[in-house]
């Protein structure tokens, strides 16, 4: 007992301060670094960026006009002769600073400065000039962390636009991602505009997400296209935040092709 | 009376260093949460930046005993889960790496100066993100093909590698000093 007693007394203050800083270890883990990205928000806040004025992104937006058009003229054709065709409500974006990126790097992350605060929530989509960028998994009070289109884990229901044949496109980590196609043969060549098909349950339909960059019709079990993103992702300073309407929708989204929280929700 | 005087200078000799040392240390490793998110000029290769979180690790446990170098590693491996995602767990790559840096018998093999600890960094992110590469590949979810998993690892490891490497001197030579200090103010 006394040496149990004197055990203790020397040892007192490590055992504390060990569990002190396993207790900090589990809070910020079980908060999910919320408070780590409070902080970083606020000493990051000098240096945001004024404006997205840079000859990229611009460059970018006018690569998203150009897309959004020929995606917009053959949904017209198609929509003609549907009756029940709904106007496309204008919705208010949400533009919001990039203020980080992933914490590690196996996954493809951003960290943007607009959290619950400003209403966003997860799950609402990330558009930046060019295209989609990805979506909100994550939020804190002032910050909310995007999971990319370029990450491995993140799919997405995909449309040629000119075509209308459908897959799914997952992340190869650049800024680049895969199109896996359900057809057999589709019909694909390079250089043509990639979109959200209406079965992704996670992404509004028709949203720009880049062009094919090269087809490889060989491919087994399905056919594949490499797409080059056309948000740049690697010199993105503010994107646009829009809430999500869809994800509303529920049991459509069990399918395998759009399951883009991979692991990331616990 | 005299012992209460003997008490109190005794309070101020161990206590308030201790405090000082837990702030210092507990700050450093916020600082490097901080610059975890950030990828400056200089500091990334092909959008990778230096893994800072294993830059501690390996400082905090070059001179200390197993058991704190894998507390270290499961402290910070948990928030860094946090900062990103639970699955696969950092903490298992930051204790594999925080035990195996104290173990490295660096008296026989290694000078203790900054050349050594970039060595040291440089192998110990190669093992990390080995680690974490064989925690995806034995996972159960096939979000990713085993192929993608190695060839971004070459990537991952080569660049995190060099980046954490040269960059290491930068936390290691200030906490090694204040620790040194430290010692010699508590001996």
């Amino acid at each position: 007992m006394y040496s149990l007693r004197r055990w203790w007394d020397r040892h007192r203050g490590y055992i504390v301060l060990a569990m002190l800083a396993l207790g900090v270890g589990v809070f910020l883990q079980q908060t999910n670094g919320g408070l780590i990205y409070e902080i970083y928000r606020l000493l990051a806040r000098p240096f945001q960026p004024p404006l997205w004025s840079e000859a990229v992104l611009r460059d970018a937006k006018l690569q998203e006009y150009q897309q959004r058009l020929e995606e917009l003229e053959s949904q017209n054709q198609q929509l003609r002769d549907l009756l029940d065709f709904k106007g496309d409500q204008k919705q208010q974006g949400l533009a919001a600073p990039l203020i980080g990126r992933s914490a590690d790097h196996w996954w493809q992350q951003v960290i943007l400065g607009r959290g619950k605060s400003d209403g966003v929530s997860p799950g609402n989509i990330v558009v930046a000039p060019g295209g989609v960028v990805g979506r909100i998994f994550e939020v804190s009070p002032n910050t909310s962390r995007v999971l990319l289109l370029s990450d491995p884990s993140s799919r997405v229901g995909a449309t040629i636009s000119r075509s209308r044949f459908m897959g799914y496109a997952r992340g190869t980590s650049a800024n680049r991602a895969v199109m896996e196609f359900f057809d057999k043969v589709p019909d694909v060549r390079r250089g043509d505009v990639v979109v959200t098909s209406s079965f992704s349950c996670f992404f509004p339909a028709g949203l720009p997400i880049g062009r094919v960059e090269s087809v490889d019709l060989s491919k087994s079990p399905a056919p594949e296209a490499v797409i080059n993103l056309s948000a740049p992702i690697n010199s993105l300073e503010w994107a646009v935040i829009y809430q999500n309407r869809q994800t509303a929708g529920g049991s459509s989204c069990n399918e395998r092709g759009d399951r883009s929280t991979g692991g990331t929700t616990p | 009376m005299k012992s209460d005087s003997i008490g109190n200078s005794l309070n101020q000799r161990i206590f308030t260093p201790t405090i000082l040392n837990c702030l210092v240390t507990a700050g450093s490793v916020l600082l490097c949460l901080l610059v975890l998110p950030t990828r400056f000029v200089g500091m990334e290769l092909a959008g990778i930046g230096p893994n800072w979180l294993l830059i501690w690790v390996v400082a905090w446990s070059v001179k200390r005993s197993p058991l704190q170098a894998a507390l270290a590693g499961v402290v910070l491996g948990l928030i860094q889960d946090g900062m990103t995602a639970e699955q696969p767990t950092h903490v298992l790559s930051l204790v594999v790496v925080g035990v195996l840096t104290s173990l490295i018998r660096k008296e026989r093999y290694l000078q203790e100066d900054f050349i050594s600890i970039a060595l040291i960094t440089f192998g110990m992110a190669v093992v990390s993100e080995t680690v974490t590469a064989l925690q995806y590949t034995l996972l159960p979810d096939r979000s990713r093909s085993l192929l993608d998993i190695w060839t971004y690892h070459q990537l991952i490891a080569l660049s995190s590698a060099i980046l954490s490497s040269l960059w290491a001197p930068i936390v290691y030579v200030p906490l090694n000093r204040w620790w040194k200090y430290i010692n010699s103010q508590q001996a």
